[in-house]
């Protein structure tokens, strides 16, 4: 058995004064991808921005051990450096700041953490050049304000550029089949794909089977009501598509 | 122009066939009172307008700015941008007023200010008089905070809230600052923090 990347224990995660997680246990190994499915309001975004450290999400019980450090005592940024990405199911828009300017100041500051040098813009710019052109994007995007003006398919295809630039030890993809075409999602997918590592691990989080025939899970969970209630393997994904999440149960 | 620093007239009058494109800064530290009034006294004037004010303590900035489209046929157009933190107070007044027989007039205010803390006070007062009937006019105001939502994504990508602030905070003003010379610029950058 592999290294364990990520251990979640008894997670209960609250917005405001509503309690969304209650109680999750997970436990991923490097070198696997594991699906959380669900129907909506089940907990599973929540699931992901608690992992990245979204401030308005309220840790309430539990804990997250990630790669042997305390995961929930850490600012999202430190999670960046740490290796954490989180593929945002809306992502943001920030207009006035470049894609060019947003990469640099995240790939710096990653480098900073590390102790090592600033990229040579030379070198900063053939990198941003290798991994657009992984998803498809025209050169011309790195000009461009962060999702300002994005289709739904330019805005998931950015975000696996950006997953692509910084490498992380573990992508959580929070519905990131959401509003793409078939085109699109093989994009992305291969994407995805591509670069998984015996070193690295995925969280899926999807509602619907489509991404996992083109990203293939070795875990499959189901999340309702804010836990996980059954875990199993890719035949999971089949029942689910067949007879919904009505009938699965603990 | 930086006020208090370079000496700003008080009335600009346009009375040829001039275009003109004027920008004032007001840097932290600097309270100030500025009062400018343009009169476009002929057609085929252009005047761009643009302001940034930047305050962090406890400044008392107040800016009366009137455009006068006394004869038609020009245009006008005004972006001003603020940050303000701190305790500090800023004002602005902009009125346009377009006489009777200044038809075919077009003009154009924005103002929006970046409040940084619950202590600072901003006033907007954007004001349209208009007395001829053929114009095309418009005034836009805005205050509000740096979104939490595009600091978190930020910061989900490793970028440090500080940086990931002041990255905000210069793209907001980025279609004035980027009119500046480039030492201005230089010196509005390293004030903000």
């Amino acid at each position: 058995m592999n290294e364990i990347l990520l251990e979640i224990k008894n997670l209960h995660a609250s917005v405001g004064e509503k309690e969304i997680l209650k109680g999750v246990d997970l436990t991923l190994r490097r070198g696997e991808i594991h699906a959380v499915m669900g129907p909506n309001g089940a907990g599973k975004s929540t699931l992901g921005a608690v992992l990245a450290g979204r401030p308005d999400f309220r840790v309430t019980a539990g804990s997250v051990t990630y790669d042997g450090r305390d995961l929930l005592a850490m600012t999202p940024e430190e999670r960046s450096w740490a290796g954490i990405f989180l593929s945002f199911q809306y992502p943001v828009e920030i207009p006035g700041v470049s894609i060019t300017n947003f990469m640099k100041a995240a790939l710096n500051a990653r480098r900073k953490a590390a102790g090592l040098e600033e990229l040579k813009p030379a070198e900063f710019l053939s990198l941003m050049k290798e991994k657009m052109a992984m998803v498809s994007m025209k050169p011309e995007f790195a000009r461009r304000e962060v999702n300002v003006g994005f289709s739904g398919g330019e805005k998931k295809r950015n975000e696996i550029f950006q997953m692509a630039m910084l490498e992380p030890s573990l992508s959580i993809l929070d519905e990131t089949d959401s509003g793409l075409d078939v085109d699109a999602l093989r994009i992305v997918a291969q994407g995805v794909n591509a670069l998984h590592t015996p070193q690295t691990a995925s969280i899926v989080i999807t509602h619907y089977q489509r991404l996992l025939d083109y990203i293939v899970p070795d875990v499959v969970h189901v999340l309702k009501d804010g836990r996980i209630v059954r875990t199993g393997g890719r035949e999971l994904v089949d029942i689910i598509e067949k007879d919904g999440y009505a009938g699965i149960d603990g | 122009m930086v006020i208090g620093r370079d000496s700003v007239p008080s009335l600009l009058r346009l009375d040829g066939a001039e275009s003109v494109r004027l920008t004032l800064v007001v840097l932290p530290g600097t309270s100030a009172h500025v009062s400018l009034e343009v009169d476009i006294d002929a057609p085929g004037c252009s005047l761009d307008l643009a302001g940034l004010y930047i305050c962090n303590s406890d400044e008392d900035l107040n800016l009366d700015i009137l455009v006068k489209h006394n004869s038609g046929g020009s245009s006008s157009r005004q972006n001003f941008l603020g940050i303000v933190g701190g305790k500090a107070k800023a004002v602005f007044n902009g009125l346009i007023y377009v006489a009777q027989d200044a038809q075919k007039t077009k003009a154009m205010q924005e103002n929006h200010t970046l409040l940084l803390s619950g202590s600072a006070l901003v006033q907007a007062r954007p004001q349209l008089e208009i007395y001829a009937d053929d114009v095309e006019c418009s005034h836009g105001c805005t205050s509000g905070f740096l979104s939490d939502e595009e600091l978190f994504y930020m910061r989900s990508r490793g970028i440090p809230e500080d940086e990931a602030r002041r990255l905000q905070k210069l793209a907001f003003i980025a279609p004035v600052s980027s009119r500046l010379p480039e030492e201005i610029a230089a010196e509005v950058y390293e004030s903000i923090s």
